[in-house]
């Protein structure tokens, strides 16, 4: 229909609204053949109003650069030159221009030949809440905490993230097969996020000297600047043969932080939830005004070689080596009482993956592929002294640890625990084939499996294992697949699949020493009979798993306009260990059912339903059992229509709602008075988030060269979640900095845009 | 058709793609109908095709200037004389639904087989489950995958899940087109897991988080085995883009502080005991475990000043 390129020339590059999630289960925005095709000069102007506050539009404006104010310029332009003829394309682009997620981009193409662009982009990520604080200096390296009197009488804070990224991406073609690509992108990264710094005085840290009482504690609420810079720097050259095809290059990735430390000044005394001044601590105090270490510059350069190769008529391979060396040399910002007199850790980590791969088709019916990895990551990190800590008397620092510490009771000052970063290398091999056989009626099998070997490397027996009661040095893996697939079908086409995999550790467990020594070091190897308790936690990465897989999803279309989808699936991993506590079991099934209905050739419809549940069930080691439930429902519903040849419609529903359940129940060896309070508070409140954002836009061509865009917006955010505030009792940070979101936000948007097409 | 006329359609079909190169080497020589024979039934196809990188004659490379309509539909001669109709004359079509993955890659692969981004499409997981380039690009109107803002509504024609999650509050910038998921994964093949961009996900991650790199004084073992242990980038509920809130999310690891309960403050029963020190209020609300533990990523402060910060105090 030729109306519709002379008339309806929809503007998706400018004018579309990357404010409110644009595309929707209908994929509301149809741009005309003409406007992605044909050259085109186009220039945007538009306001868009929010209702509600900054508040209001704290979810909804999190990354749409529309929260801050109730009134924004929508501006966007796109400048496009071509010719057919020498192949000679030019675009100038600008989209969200009065937002402060503003992008720019200019291309200019040699088609089959070369490509140059230039992109500039903006992205600010508002942080949801509110803070009310005393706190001064917010953002800075040195903020001062200040006790705010009264809960909720503060300035308000609302933290912000700036990126600003400039890319320059080049490639050109020569000599018939040699391809040649190079980019370079700086981002510049400007705000500060959500931070702090907590610490409980106790009777061991008063014996050490850290706290002046015994009962003292204090969390604290402090912005981290973000204030840097990462570089990128890629260069390939590839070649492409009648049956070699291969690529060489760099890259370099590289991280600047214009900030070395955070030094908070503790001004005068802090408060506790209990509503009153903590006991006077002085030592609580000097340990919250240490430096915090922010993250150090690092740097890594990789070279890979990467390609195929076509064996046979029937027999491709793959292949890809790279290797990478990333070192952290920055100097320490702080580094008291260090024994070692290093100024900065020296960090070295060569990382070599390799990978050959075939795939082949021995027979027409049959088809094989297979692969081969290994991933070793060279840790050249040196050992030195780091750490120091102290053994204590017994009945004190941990009171179980100090009665069997080496020597005897060592009282403070005397340190007998100095000890090392750690440098382990680990290393990881990998090994699938998988094989696909085709069944009459275009019905597809596959069997297949992969098994997977790999070796965490030996601990650093100088160094310390914090917090956890056991290693593993290897694991092995072993994973079978088998589909069922048809394909090739004017009706159907779908799949049903089973993946069963099996992990089991290939060492024995490797008990951290300092768990029964204070001041140990390193690991010991221990037999399942003998590790720890049966309260004993481990972590999850190193347990034994048994994971199973099933999914099936189909397509039928029983008309040409009509098209349904439905997919299943469903995944359960079980997690054992010498303990009956640790994550035991995970397991999820989404659900999930579409349809696309074409009403006619100017209005098409499709909408979705699905629901998804996880649920993670944990055994903590003091006694109480966690199952952990989140159960979200989504629904979308979209609808294009083009009611005549000058006006054009679209509408997007989304809603969702996911529910959390945290199942907290104490197991028969819990003993404990403080569990007192499960039982009291009935448990952890359930949580419960809800989205229903409806969206609407329509477009009339004025003119040939000219056409109005109007939007409208419903977003409505709603939750429960006690986070930062339960049923009106807010959490109280240690200088009365609170943290608030409203629970129910309601934005109601519009926006206007007027389009100018230049001939 | 039988194996022995499927070997020998395949031959064939080899030494007339051999022949094609062949000649498209030497210059631009079409084979059946151009597009004027076609735009009088397909006039909207033939006239994106003529605005679209494909339809330009300035380079020798492009259909434009080889076989134009045939170059990919194969030659509509026996089309035309049949008056049309799917698939009649042998027609090609590999955005349709009766044509081989297979055979539909091969056709785009003919020409697109180079460069950089498509080395490992052998074997990679849409190839093994017969996706087809087809299935999310399209020649003859606007290709989605192309545009940010667009490219995830054709990733969630299969993954329904994440259609759910990019809707959580938590989550990457993706609604917004500022995102896209050809920024972490590239769908034609990677070694990585989930055909991750740079063939892992730490090392996708530090693309955008390089601050995470490290290696630290106090490393986080998690940090530098796999991101996702502890987030999940398509969105979630907890800040932060956790898959579990604190503690729940370190307990799975890591042995809790004494006897605590998960709690919040105002809960009823709530004794003093329970909102201050390494109470269930401070392990649970606000940032939770990383109240204190806060350089969760790795410290590089090597202070023996006590509290020492191994246990990622500071």
């Amino acid at each position: 229909m030729n109306t519709s390129r002379k008339y309806l020339v929809l503007g998706q590059t400018v004018a579309a609204l990357a404010v409110a999630a644009t595309f929707g289960p209908a994929g509301a925005q149809e741009a005309s053949i003409a406007q992605l095709t044909e050259p085109g000069k186009e220039v945007s102007i538009g306001a868009g109003i929010a209702s509600g506050n900054e508040k209001d539009r704290a979810r909804w404006g999190m990354y749409n650069g529309l929260r801050k104010d109730d009134l924004n310029g929508l501006f966007g332009f796109g400048y496009n030159s071509r010719d057919p003829a020498s192949g000679k394309w030019m675009s100038f682009e600008g989209r969200n221009l009065g937002l402060d997620n503003r992008e720019l981009g200019y291309s200019y193409r040699q088609l089959g030949d070369l490509k140059f662009t230039v992109d500039y982009d903006e992205l600010v990520r508002h942080d949801p809440r509110t803070i009310n604080t005393r706190l001064s200096g917010a953002g800075t390296t040195t903020p001062t905490v200040t006790l705010l009197a009264t809960p909720g009488t503060g300035q308000e804070l609302n933290l912000e993230q700036k990126r600003k990224g400039l890319t320059f991406a080049f490639e050109k073609m020569f000599g018939g097969n040699f391809q040649f690509e190079a980019s370079f992108k700086n981002e510049e990264k400007d705000g500060s996020r959500l931070y702090g710094k907590g610490f409980a005085c106790s009777q061991a840290w008063k014996d050490v000297g850290a706290c002046t009482g015994t009962t003292a504690s204090a969390v604290l609420m402090l912005p981290e600047p973000i204030n840097s810079t990462t570089r990128q720097a890629e260069a390939k050259l590839s070649y492409m043969g009648e049956k070699l095809r291969l690529t060489g290059g760099y890259y370099g990735s590289f991280y600047t932080n214009r900030n070395s430390t955070l030094t908070p000044t503790i001004s005068g005394g802090l408060g506790n939830q209990n509503g009153g001044l903590n006991a006077a601590d002085a030592g609580l105090s000097a340990v919250l005004a240490q430096s915090m270490v922010l993250n150090p510059d690092n740097q890594a350069h990789q070279l890979s070689v990467a390609g195929n190769y076509t064996l046979t008529s029937h027999t491709r391979l793959n292949f890809k080596y790279a290797y990478t060396h990333a070192t952290q040399d920055a100097a320490f910002p702080v580094a008291s009482g260090l024994a070692s007199g290093r100024s900065n850790l020296g960090g070295e980590i060569n990382t070599t993956k390799a990978q050959l791969g075939f795939s082949s088709h021995p027979m027409s019916k049959l088809h094989l592929h297979g692969d081969l990895a290994f991933d070793s990551r060279s840790n050249k990190t040196p050992l030195d002294l780091y750490n120091g800590t102290y053994v204590c008397s017994p009945g004190f620092i941990n009171g179980r640890n100090c009665v069997t510490a080496p020597g005897g009771a060592v009282p403070f000052p005397n340190r007998l625990g100095m000890y090392t970063n750690g440098n382990p290398s680990s290393k990881k091999y990998d090994a699938k084939l998988e094989a696909t056989y085709r069944l009459p009626q275009n019905y597809m099998l596959t069997g297949g499996v992969k098994y997977e070997h790999e070796d965490f490397g030996t601990w650093t027996p100088t160094d310390v294992a914090g917090g956890v009661s056991g290693l593993k040095q290897k694991l092995n893996e072993t994973s079978y697949r088998v589909e069922l697939r048809k394909v090739v079908s004017e009706t159907f086409t779908g799949a049903i699949s089973f993946n069963s995999s099996r992990r089991t550790g290939d060492s024995p467990w490797l008990q951290p020493v300092n768990f029964n020594v204070a001041g140990g070091t390193g690991v010991t190897a221990v037999s399942d009979a003998a590790i720890y308790s049966r309260t004993a936690i481990f972590p999850y990465i190193y347990m034994d798993r048994k994971r199973d897989k099933f999914r099936m999803n189909g397509n039928w279309e029983p008309m040409e306009r009509l098209s349904l989808q439905a997919f299943f699936d469903y995944n359960e991993d079980t997690y054992t260990a010498p303990t009956e506590h640790g994550l035991r079991k995970t397991k999820g099934n989404n659900f999930s059912l579409d349809a696309s209905y074409a009403i006619s050739d100017n209005w098409k419809a499709n909408a979705y339903l699905s629901r998804g549940k996880q649920t993670r069930d944990s055994g903590h080691s003091t006694g109480y059992d966690a199952i952990v439930t989140d159960t979200a429902d989504a629904f979308g519903f979209g609808i294009t229509g083009k009611p005549s040849t000058r006006f054009q419609v679209g509408a997007d529903l989304t809603w969702l709602d996911d529910n959390l359940k945290y199942k907290q129940t104490l197991d028969a060896s819990n003993t404990s008075a403080v569990n007192t309070a499960l039982i009291n508070g009935g448990g952890l409140p359930d949580v419960k988030y809800g989205l229903l954002r409806f969206k609407l836009y329509g477009a009339y061509a004025l003119q040939k060269s000219s056409y109005i865009r109007m939007d409208y917006i419903y977003n409505k955010s709603t939750f429960n979640e006690w986070t930062y505030n339960f049923n009106g009792t807010p959490y109280l940070y240690s200088d009365n900095t609170t943290i608030t979101a409203k629970e129910k936000q309601v934005v109601n948007f519009i926006g206007a845009s007027y389009v100018h097409r230049f001939e | 058709m039988s194996d022995a006329g499927r070997h020998l359609t395949r031959i064939l079909q080899g030494a007339l793609l051999a022949l094609g190169l062949a000649l498209l080497s030497q210059g631009a020589i079409a084979v059946g109908p151009g597009p004027e024979v076609c735009a009088n039934c397909h006039k909207e196809n033939v006239a994106y095709f003529a605005g679209s990188v494909h339809g330009q004659k300035g380079t020798a490379r492009g259909p434009a200037s080889a076989g134009e309509c045939s170059t990919c539909h194969g030659d509509g001669t026996e089309h035309v004389k049949a008056s049309g109709g799917r698939g009649a004359g042998g027609i090609k079509n590999p955005g349709g639904k009766s044509m081989d993955p297979e055979e539909k890659n091969a056709t785009c692969l003919s020409c697109h087989s180079g460069g950089s981004k498509r080395t490992h499409w052998d074997g990679s997981a849409h190839q093994t489950r017969g996706t087809a380039c087809t299935s999310c690009h399209t020649m003859h109107q606007p290709d989605k995958v192309l545009k940010k803002l667009t490219q995830p509504e054709v990733c969630f024609t299969c993954h329904k899940q994440v259609r759910v999650e990019v809707n959580r509050t938590f989550r990457h910038p993706i609604l917004e087109g500022k995102v896209a998921c050809s920024d972490c994964h590239n769908s034609h093949g990677s070694i990585g897991r989930a055909l991750m961009k740079r063939d892992s996900v730490v090392e996708t991650c530090y693309t955008c988080h390089a601050e995470k790199r490290g290696p630290f004084v106090h490393p986080h073992d998690p940090v530098t085995e796999d991101c996702s242990l502890c987030h999940n980038p398509h969105g979630t509920v907890a800040d932060s883009m956790l898959k579990v809130r604190p503690p729940f999310l370190c307990h799975q690891c890591h042995t809790p502080h004494g006897g605590n309960v998960a709690s919040v403050r105002g809960q009823p029963g709530q004794a003093a005991t329970n909102i201050a020190g390494k109470s269930g209020v401070n392990i649970t609300q606000a940032r939770g475990c990383l109240n204190c533990h806060t350089a969760v990523h790795g410290s590089n402060n090597p202070s023996t000043t006590v509290p020492t910060p191994q246990f990622m105090l500071r």
